[in-house]
């Protein structure tokens, strides 16, 4: 699919050299990962999105392999090889092939074969500097091939993370949010259920275990577990010991016996998400929303600010920026900044580069803590596409 | 190219028993033609019409790529092995037998856990403690994928499975599991219980069009005149009490 004649072939890898002669230039060092990668470390890693799209495969002897699905996490492999701890600041820039099923079918916007560019910038410890550099770099690298008319969305999903930390929610609570910021339905079940009576949110839990259990230590409910196993005939089989177990239901009792979260925190939330529109007035409108509730999401709003600061000094256009505090919901491993390129020929479904901040993935994959790195992907068919006519 | 009708029939195990069953009472008469182990037969008194005998993988595979044009097989082969089945295949009429339901799981002695909710929540604790997703055996790799998605559950791994899959949790292989089930009796056996919401598909054995098949005027009237013999079941879903 990646190119159908040679002179698609041509113009493809004309194109690419451009780009990588703008990332080369401003000292991003080029790699060339390899196309077969282990199977396991993505699929642990990039999110379930990715992971249905992912092509695996097990080799003669028994390997469980895939053919990468993006050059991101190939990258951060390449470089923890060369770092063990990874947390020496590099620069590295990319174009190859990448690999993804298309469940609803394959069309040119959604090939199963396609070519990133892209650049990976990590371990930069001004997290703000970082960003405005990938993104101005990509910028600039779009242009340079030719596009002339595309525009930038962003979201800030470390904005979300502080909201989360700043509200006076059950710890519980909390985490089960963080966990399901990705899975819109299932996150809006979940703010439904914490702004619920507890007599009304008993859901699964076993009424009269639960009744037992009440009031017991752990140590108690651990004996009563096993003595309710005994009596049942119930074997202990699998990885989960007694003590999981017995947790797991002393949990489940306290939650049907929380306070239900006030309506206004419920409400804030909403009212967050539901947040677009140009990136200057989107932070004046999320700092009134927080000064209203009297939250403090502490330095996120700042380095927000910061950041538009910094990309209006690097010439990005701030005014043309579209926020949305929603947007990043489906990318499972952005941490913070995260931005689209998309033009009006191929459609907000078919963006023609993205990136952001990914902090947690170089822990992920084995580095020993977590490091900042941020990056960003052009899917070059695209915006081969875009540039000859489909993008005017 | 034939302007016959094509009709797949499972080749083996139950389920070839029981479709030649459903034939005979629909009054469809299939006989083999050639040798007793030919793959190609007729139907008695319908000229426009071939019956091809294969596995019910292999027909699932026939129907999607339009290679036949109705076959028998099951829902939860159907849907597992086509991931966009409604656009490709129309189930035409449940028949009736086959039935099976695709279920979640889990050890018993999870008394913590007896719904997906409880199991959304767990996971992710789960691979905080054992640093590990928690494993999931199966051999309905798509249909766990959707399900789990839709149920918000994202810390979780497939094993795939292709036999004994009930006994992958005593075994320490995985920690739960996506099979089908009838009565239930396998699971308790192997120390598992499904999770009360954790159906994910009544399956049944369906006649089953083919959408992309080649459809000429012969193979449409052909189509008639079978699906006609063949009366809507009464209960189109779940097994007889």
């Amino acid at each position: 699919m990646a190119a159908e004649t040679a002179r698609q072939f041509e113009a493809l890898e004309r194109q690419a050299q451009t780009l990588m002669a703008v990332f080369t230039g401003a000292g991003y060092e080029a790699v060339a990962p390899a196309i077969i990668q282990p199977a396991d470390v993505f699929l642990d890693v990039i999110g379930e999105e990715l992971r249905a799209r992912t092509y695996v495969f097990t080799d003669p002897d028994g390997a469980e392999l895939c053919l990468r699905p993006d050059l991101t996490v190939p990258t951060c492999l390449l470089h923890l090889a060369r770092h063990g701890q990874a947390d020496v600041v590099a620069r590295y820039c990319y174009n190859g092939p990448a690999f993804r099923f298309q469940p609803r079918g394959i069309d040119a916007a959604h090939p199963n074969e396609f070519r990133q560019a892209g650049i990976e910038l990590f371990a930069e410890a001004d997290r703000e500097r970082g960003e405005t550099e990938v993104m101005a770099l990509i910028l600039e690298a779009l242009r340079r091939a030719g596009l002339r008319e595309f525009r930038v969305r962003i979201g800030d999903l470390g904005l979300f993370q502080a909201l989360i930390d700043a509200l006076d929610l059950p710890e519980r609570g909390r985490q089960r949010l963080r966990a399901q910021f990705w899975r819109h339905d299932a996150f809006r079940a979940e703010l439904k259920r914490l702004g619920t009576p507890a007599a009304q949110a008993t859901g699964a839990l076993n009424k009269a275990l639960a009744g037992r259990i009440a009031g017991m230590d752990p140590a108690q409910v651990a004996l009563f577990v096993s003595e309710h196993l005994a009596a049942n005939g119930i074997e202990l089989i699998g990885s989960r010991s007694l003590e999981e177990i017995s947790e797991g239901l002393l949990a489940a009792v306290a939650d049907t016996r929380a306070e239900p979260v006030a309506a206004a925190t419920i409400g804030l939330i909403e009212t967050y998400l539901q947040i677009a529109g140009p990136a200057r007035p989107a932070r004046e409108r999320i700092e009134a929303l927080m000064r209203q509730h009297g939250v403090n999401v502490g330095p996120a709003l700042e380095r927000y600010g910061r950041r538009l600061e910094l990309f209006a000094a690097a010439g990005i256009e701030v005014e043309a920026l579209a926020f949305s505090a929603e947007f990043g919901r489906n990318l499972e491993y952005y941490t913070g900044l995260v931005f689209e390129v998309v033009t009006p020929a191929l459609g907000s479904l078919s963006p023609i580069a993205g990136g952001g901040r990914y902090d947690r993935l170089l822990a992920a994959v084995g580095a020993g803590a977590e490091v900042p790195a941020v990056g960003s992907a052009i899917h070059t068919e695209r915006l081969l596409s875009a540039v000859n006519g489909g993008g005017r | 190219m034939t302007e016959k009708l094509v009709l797949a029939v499972p080749s083996k195990g139950r389920l070839m028993d029981q479709a030649a069953e459903a034939l005979a009472a629909a009054g469809l008469d299939v006989r083999k033609i050639g040798s007793d182990r030919g793959y190609r037969g007729e139907i008695e008194g319908m000229n426009g019409v071939e019956v091809a005998f294969a596995s019910s993988a292999e027909i699932v595979r026939l129907l999607k790529d339009g290679e036949v044009h109705l076959g028998i097989a099951g829902e939860d082969l159907v849907r597992e092995q086509i991931t966009d089945a409604d656009a490709r295949v129309e189930f035409v009429r449940p028949l009736g037998f086959g039935f099976a339901d695709v279920v979640v799981a889990v050890p018993q002695c999870w008394l913590d856990i007896a719904a997906m909710a409880d199991l959304r929540e767990m996971a992710p604790l789960f691979r905080r403690r054992h640093h590990r997703r928690l494993r999931v055996a199966t051999k309905y790799m798509n249909l766990t994928r959707a399900f789990f998605r839709e149920k918000g559950i994202g810390d979780y791994r497939i094993v795939e499975s292709l036999g004994a899959t009930e006994g992958t949790p005593a075994a320490g292989t995985a920690d739960l599991i996506v099979d089908i089930t009838t009565t239930g009796r396998t699971l308790k056996a192997n120390g598992l219980k499904a999770l009360a919401d954790g159906v994910i598909l009544k399956s049944q054995a369906n006649l089953i069009a083919s959408r992309g098949a080649q459809w000429s005027d012969g193979a449409r009237r052909a189509r008639e005149a079978i699906v006609a013999r063949f009366r809507p079941t009464e209960a189109p879903s779940g097994p007889p009490p």
